[in-house]
């Protein structure tokens, strides 16, 4: 139970910096996401906060006192590694013990904790096995296990996850989420996978580049990705060039490679100029598709833009079913719309199944568009 | 102080080194980790061969075995002009580098061989082969070198063997000799120089060697072109190893041949004459000549390394 | 087809041949010397005439052999002790702090000891401990002898550093134990066996070492490879290959040991 503030921390590795100006204020009994790409600086950050790794400039305060000077046997964090770091020679009960031993608990309260923390893990009846000889699930129970037996005030996983089969890394992440929701201890979660991020945070905090780029709550992010590489970052999208011909008090009109003009309706008076460069994001969830009328379908009634009276615009754009690829539950379908690639996404593969070479009409309402300027940064619409 | 208050005293001090040892940063205690290493080579090593080249700067002298405090380059000219006149020195030093040169041919050949022999190898002969090297490694080169005296004599057991099958008419002699004194050496070396090439191999994937094979390269070939240049680490300390060794040598050519090395030869200089800036001064020399050999000798296996071709 | 297989024969057959023939060079002089060591007669000849034990008896009996013997074990332990704690912290404090100046430096100047001839080393601490004032004692030779060692020990250690798991230093950190704790709980457990390793290569060094302890020992600090040498150089006799098969079965039954040792306690956990 413990709140963390970060202050501009900085971590450099001679020319190289790995953090940059990171400044968060982690609330007490929360679960945050530190997501991002590797290299994006997230797992430094981690190591910060457990002490494993010194800042080269800002501070780190747990509960108020300032540790940023404290090594890490001094702090009360707590961290399950990547690799989980278990100790070879010691047995899966000696593991989980080791934190309380180093802490002068009496052998025998020693054991008891050991057992209940094993069995709060599901390794019951482990604790006399060899750590080498299990599996990866198991090793990270244990690890689990062995960070929570010290009662940490702050939890810190550094993508413990990431080595499990895909299917176990679910059943894992509902566990996490079910243990931390029974301990009410702050979390410190670090991951490259969006879902993973999705499935567990309270909050989530993008990284980019050694950056804390972007924080707040899973469905914010999502909604509202303040710049383009958290766009791309949290799942598949279609990027389409565009430029801006015209602005309106509530709409702006781009030129795209789509061969249309597209319109995007605003609440306020756009920030983008006539002729602004942008990249427009079209999520495949935004996308229905459709097959065109049987006429062939060039008709205005088929494609473009209309702005409709209640800000809604729905806009179709046509085109060739390139490839149709069945991905289990879903079915993407991509597609040539005036030389340019697109994909779209269907639930139900059965009704109006495209091939190959068929043709598409995609249609979206405009106000679901995401739109980015040449620098990264949202256009707020 | 009495005992009794300053017994419980030790396990204090013990805390509080612990303790001070602790506070320390990472790189003020990998630094005093590292302090005894240190301290033991300066004194040991460095500072005994600045001593070295202090003597052989010095004036020789025929009470003392040196001038005290005397500085001079009598013992350094009377090397060189010595070498340059072709006169003993000369014939100790080409000897030497001789012998090395020898040496170190042979045995790079052999360890390869046998260090691949070893690496193919499975099971049982790959255990016999391993100990087969280790064995000898554990034998002192004094016994190592004189047992080819009885092997190796003219009335020895591979005379003896090659004259009953008529394969002589007479018995060579091979011991004393530089063929000797190479076969000697040579077993000193070899050890060494097979586990330099091994520790290599070792992590080298075979798959490799099986895909030059399937690619139409002969036996013989894929070795060449792919074990060798894949190997070259290993060569080289093993060639570097064996170079060293041999031009210094001392208990093979002193046993198995009449000759005299620079080793034999710095030894009576040192015990026998007591001309001790002369030792020095040779010494340093000898230094210098191994150390320009050794740099070429790398510089060309790691050409070799870099960009090997057959063709 | 037929053709190609015949060549395959062909190279397998001298490739063994070839094998085979270097094992042959590199055991023979060793059996030469165990079996020459049951002569019976004061000549070496491989094969010997005829075999008894009386030079077995004569090395009990020769109180300068066993001095030699007592002289080789105290400069071989207390190189080994020497080496490997020289070796263990430098190699440890390098891998803690990998970017250090200092550690750069370290490296090729604990290794150059390796690359100089014995004899120039020897010359050069022959004069150097007469300047000190340490010649003719133990410490000249154990000295001498961790310059060897030490390289040895520190490579071993290096290498077994590199294996190691730094992320467990970082979890035991983690988990509340300090520099001197993590090292004792979690790096010693983990590395032993190459310290031990590291030790016993450091003992067999300085147990077959003879050029540095033959400029720098005395009648009092003579070792058995340094005995031997002046043996051989007066008269071939078979005392020499006894004594030398002597060295062969301590240095045999220490690896021996070693490896029972480090296999014992991998077998009784898997037992556990």
């Amino acid at each position: 139970m413990s709140e963390i503030t970060l202050h501009e921390l900085e971590k450099q590795y001679g020319e190289t910096t790995a953090v940059e100006d990171v400044s968060v204020e982690i609330e007490d009994g929360e679960l945050l996401c530190l997501l991002g790409p590797s290299g994006s600086g997230k797992s430094t950050t981690l190591r910060m906060i457990a002490g494993l790794e010194t800042p080269t400039g800002g501070e780190i305060s747990i509960d108020g006192d300032d540790v940023t000077d404290d090594p890490a046997y001094e702090r009360t964090t707590s961290t399950v590694f990547q690799d989980w770091a278990l100790f070879p020679h010691k047995t899966v009960r000696e593991n989980v013990e080791f934190g309380l031993k180093m802490r002068g608990v009496p052998a025998d309260e020693r054991e008891q904790r050991a057992e209940s923390m094993l069995e709060r893990v599901q390794m019951t009846g482990y604790g006399e096995d060899d750590p080498t000889n299990l599996s990866g699930g198991q090793k990270q129970r244990v690890a689990l296990a062995r960070s929570l037996a010290v009662n940490p005030d702050v939890l810190l996983l550094d993508e413990p996850l990431s080595n499990l089969d895909k299917r176990l890394r679910e059943d894992m992440q509902i566990e996490l989420r079910e243990i931390h929701e029974d301990l009410d201890e702050t979390f410190v979660h670090v991951t490259h996978d969006q879902d993973e991020a999705f499935t567990l945070a309270d909050r989530i905090g993008i990284m980019d580049q050694g950056e804390l780029v972007q924080i707040g709550d899973p469905d914010e992010v999502y909604e509202n990705p303040t710049n383009q590489f958290i766009e791309s970052f949290l799942g598949d999208t279609n990027f389409v060039d565009a430029r801006v011909t015209r602005t309106t008090g509530d709409a702006v009109y781009v030129d795209t490679e789509l061969g249309t003009e597209l319109v995007l309706p605003t609440d306020a008076e756009p920030a983008v100029d006539e002729g602004t460069a942008l990249t427009l994001s079209l999520r495949p969830e935004i996308l229905s598709i459709d097959q065109p009328s049987a006429d062939g379908g060039t008709a205005a009634d088929d494609t473009g833009e209309q702005l409709a009276t209640d800000g809604s615009s729905r806009t179709a754009v046509t085109g060739t079913v390139e490839n149709v690829i069945y991905r289990g539950s879903t079915v993407r379908y991509s597609a040539d719309v005036d030389g340019t690639s697109m994909f779209a996404e269907r639930t139900d593969a059965s009704t109006g199944a495209l091939s190959a070479g068929d043709r598409i009409r995609l249609e979206w309402n405009g106000a679901d568009v995401l739109a980015f300027r040449e620098d990264g940064t949202r256009v707020s619409l | 102080m009495s005992e009794t208050t300053s017994l419980p005293q030790i396990p204090t001090s013990l805390a509080s080194l612990r303790e001070s040892f602790a506070g320390q940063s990472s790189s003020t205690r990998a630094l005093l980790l590292m302090a005894p290493l240190i301290a033991f080579e300066l004194l040991v090593f460095v500072i005994p061969f600045l001593i070295l080249l202090r003597i052989s700067f010095a004036e020789p002298s025929s009470d003392l075995i040196y001038e005290p405090g005397s500085w001079s380059v009598e013992a350094y000219a009377a090397v060189v002009d010595n070498i340059l006149a072709f006169e003993l020195l000369w014939s100790v030093v080409s000897y030497s580098f001789l012998l090395g040169v020898a040496v170190t041919a042979v045995t790079v050949v052999l360890a390869l061989f046998y260090a691949y022999a070893i690496w193919r190898a499975t099971g049982l002969v790959k255990t016999l082969l391993l100990f087969s090297v280790v064995l000898p490694l554990l034998t002192t080169l004094v016994i190592r070198t004189y047992a080819f005296t009885p092997l190796l004599s003219p009335s020895g057991t591979v005379n003896d063997i090659l004259l009953s099958t008529g394969l002589l008419s007479e018995s060579v002699q091979f011991v004393p000799s530089m063929a000797g004194a190479v076969i000697g050496q040579v077993y000193i070396v070899l050890p060494y120089a097979v586990l330099a090439i091994y520790s290599v191999l070792a992590t080298m994937d075979w798959h490799v060697v099986e895909a030059a094979r399937d690619l139409g390269a002969s036996r013989p070939r894929s070795v060449a072109e792919v074990v060798v240049p894949q190997a070259m680490p290993g060569i080289i300390v093993a060639a570097v190893i064996s170079f060293a060794w041999s031009v210094g040598a001392y208990a093979a050519p002193g046993l198995l041949s009449e000759n005299i090395t620079f080793a034999l030869h710095v030894e009576e200089l040192l015990l026998g004459d007591l001309r001790y800036p002369t030792a020095a001064a040779l010494s340093v020399i000898m230094l210098l000549l191994m150390l320009v050999s050794v740099s070429i000798m790398f510089a060309v296996l790691n050409r070799f390394g870099g960009d090997f071709d057959l063709a | 087809m037929t053709s190609t297989l015949h060549r395959e024969q062909l190279e397998n057959a001298a490739f063994r041949a070839g094998y085979g023939a270097l094992l042959v060079f590199m055991l023979l002089p060793l059996l030469v010397v165990v079996v020459t060591s049951f002569s019976a007669s004061g000549r070496i000849a491989f094969p010997p005439d005829s075999y008894s034990l009386v030079w077995y008896a004569d090395f009990f009996e020769s109180t300068r052999w066993l001095d030699a013997f007592t002289n080789s074990l105290i400069i071989g332990v207390g190189t080994a002790l020497l080496a490997t704690l020289l070796g263990v912290l430098g190699a440890f404090g390098q891998e803690l702090e990998t970017d250090s100046v200092v550690g750069s430096v370290v490296a090729p100047v604990v290794l150059i000891p390796l690359l100089i001839p014995p004899v120039i080393l020897g010359i050069t601490l022959l004069m150097y401990f007469n300047e000190v004032g340490l010649r003719g004692s133990y410490a000249s030779i154990i000295l001498a002898h961790t310059l060897w060692a030490t390289p040895l020990v520190y490579f071993v250690m290096r290498s077994v550093f590199s294996r190691f798991d730094w992320q467990q230093l970082d979890a035991a950190h983690d988990l509340g134990a300090g520099p001197v704790r993590s090292f004792v709980h979690v790096v010693l457990p983990n590395v032993k066996h190459g310290i031990f390793v590291g030790g016993l290569l450091a003992f067999i060094i300085s147990l077959q070492e003879f050029v540095m302890a033959l400029f720098l020992s005395t009648p009092g600090t003579e070792t058995i490879p340094v005995l031997a040498w002046t043996e051989i150089r007066q008269a071939l006799d078979p005392m020499v290959s006894v004594v030398s098969t002597f060295l062969i079965l301590i240095s045999v039954g220490a690896i021996i040991v070693a490896a029972i040792a480090t296999n014992l306690e991998w077998v009784s956990k898997q037992l556990s």
